[in-house]
């Protein structure tokens, strides 16, 4: 299972993108993001985006694909339920601790 | 609509303006509702600001601060941790929420007769200690909102500070407010470029104005203060050289461009909003370096004249030159110095005043739909 993580907009307009390969990970961390893809039922979400863009807010475009599928989903930090904030958390540490320029 | 219109055929205007001074609570707030309305009708943005300064004279009047925490978590507005008038706590995220507030509601006071975010008296809400790691501010259409940069890392991995260390992020969030109630810039594109220009205009302006610099005094720096020392760059934006805030290893470089022959066009960002910015963030910084002393006086006068009573939701930047231009001819003089520093300050960065054809501006259907909130 791959995830492919971007977050733009911000303040500062930066884009921050992370690729994960869950076979490199240590097991338990794969482990749970995989349990946390299951409770949020993850290939059935559907885009979660306010109505209008929110000022300086941060913009998500989450992908998971497995052997047989893709799936992605764009969502801001006003709009994402607690579970997805969950992943976002996760994969923006992630992602800032392996910071490199796009 | 049209009932509303009728109330005032039958209620006359100064009655409306008596009950609101004198009436009971209900009788006060009716007729205020039905003299907004009314006046929105008429989708004109003068009569509308007499209406907004009346009922500002009859409120407060005073600044109306309000700082939660929302304990790391997304909760908003989260716990509420001081109120206006109240004493500094010890923790400085909240007061400097409190005093940026402060500094942004004077600039907004003293220089251009505005109460507050709406020129209503609306209370300014800010909410620190937002999420963990959050390396971010924002407006949300309601408050402002705060992260506390990488405090959740190891000290020699930490770019970023909290983002109420800077005044301007301060003033920069809470312009964003003032736009969404005057222009309503669309945030996409040039009108959402020049939405985030006039959030680093007026949050610049703060800055200067507290510590009393001119023009070629001011750093024309966004969010002084925001990087940590692991960081080789000054700020995230350089309204005086954009494209050379920051150049650093793990944040890339400044990508700001200071002329419209390097305007970038991309999807992302909501077209390159805090990308794009650069060219009248510098258009801004050029006239005022050209006008000289305070740029709050001058410049800070005509651009908000600008933003209060000319741009409309999808102006381009060709629109806010011409509008400027003209906002300084009406405040300052046709030909004056200050219309043609403002010309200046465009054409240094590729644009010519009334050069080009002007966006298409919205019609008047649109200003009234959009004065009574129906259309964007
Ligand atoms: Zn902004």
């Amino acid at each position: 299972m791959w995830i492919t993580f971007e977050r733009s907009g911000g303040i500062m307009g930066r884009k921050m993108s992370l690729a994960l390969d869950l076979t490199n990970l240590p097991e338990d961390e794969a482990q749970s993001l995989r349990l946390l893809l299951d409770e949020m039922n993850f290939f059935a979400l559907q885009d979660d985006l306010p109505t209008s863009p929110v000022p300086d807010g941060f913009h998500y475009a989450i992908t998971v694909r497995t052997e047989t599928v893709t799936h992605t989903i764009h969502t801001t930090d006003m709009s994402a339920s607690p579970s997805l904030r969950a992943l976002i958390q996760d994969l923006s540490t992630r992602a800032r601790t392996q910071r490199k320029p796009i | 609509m049209h009932r509303h219109a009728c109330v005032l055929c039958i209620t006359p205007p100064h009655l409306l303006q008596e009950i609101a001074r004198n009436g009971s609570d209900l009788q006060r707030e009716t007729a205020l509702r039905t003299i907004i309305t009314s006046e929105q009708i008429r989708g004109q943005r003068r009569a509308m600001r007499s209406v907004m300064s009346f009922l500002a004279a009859i409120s407060a009047g005073e600044k109306q601060r309000i700082v939660y925490d929302a304990k790391q978590g997304s909760q908003l507005p989260g716990t509420l941790v001081r109120s206006e008038g109240d004493p500094a706590v010890s923790d400085p995220a909240v007061n400097e929420a409190y005093d940026g507030c402060g500094a942004t509601y004077d600039l907004y006071s003293d220089v251009y007769d505005r109460n507050s975010i709406d020129n209503n008296g609306l209370q300014l809400k800010s909410t620190v200690h937002y999420q963990k790691g959050y390396d971010n501010a924002f407006w949300d259409g309601t408050q402002m909102v705060y992260g506390d940069g990488d405090e959740d890392l190891p000290a020699e991995q930490r770019l970023f500070n909290r983002f109420t260390i800077s005044l301007d992020v301060i003033g920069h969030e809470l312009t964003h407010g003032v736009t969404q109630y005057e222009a309503n810039l669309a945030y996409w594109d040039q009108s959402g470029a020049l939405n985030e220009s006039l959030s680093d205009v007026f949050g610049s302006l703060v800055k200067q104005y507290q510590r009393k610099q001119t023009a070629a005094e001011a750093d024309w720096i966004i969010g002084e203060g925001l990087f940590t020392a692991n960081v080789n760059g000054v700020g995230i934006r350089s309204m005086k050289a954009p494209g050379t805030a920051y150049n650093d290893p793990m944040l890339g470089k400044d990508p700001q461009p200071a002329h419209m022959k390097d305007y970038v066009s991309t999807i992302e960002d909501n077209g390159g909003v805090h990308i794009n910015s650069g060219i009248p963030n510098h258009a801004f910084y050029v006239a005022s370096l050209e006008m000289g002393g305070y740029a709050w006086e001058k410049m800070g006068k005509i651009w908000y004249k600008t933003l209060t009573d000319k741009l409309q939701a999808r102006s381009t930047f060709q629109d806010a030159a011409n509008l400027t231009s003209e906002a300084a001819a009406e405040l300052f003089g046709t030909n004056s110095l200050e219309q043609q520093a403002v010309s200046k300050g465009w054409a240094e960065v590729g644009i010519t005043v009334n050069g080009g054809t002007p966006g298409t501006g919205d019609g008047c259907l649109t200003s009234i739909l959009r004065a009574l909130g129906l259309a964007q």
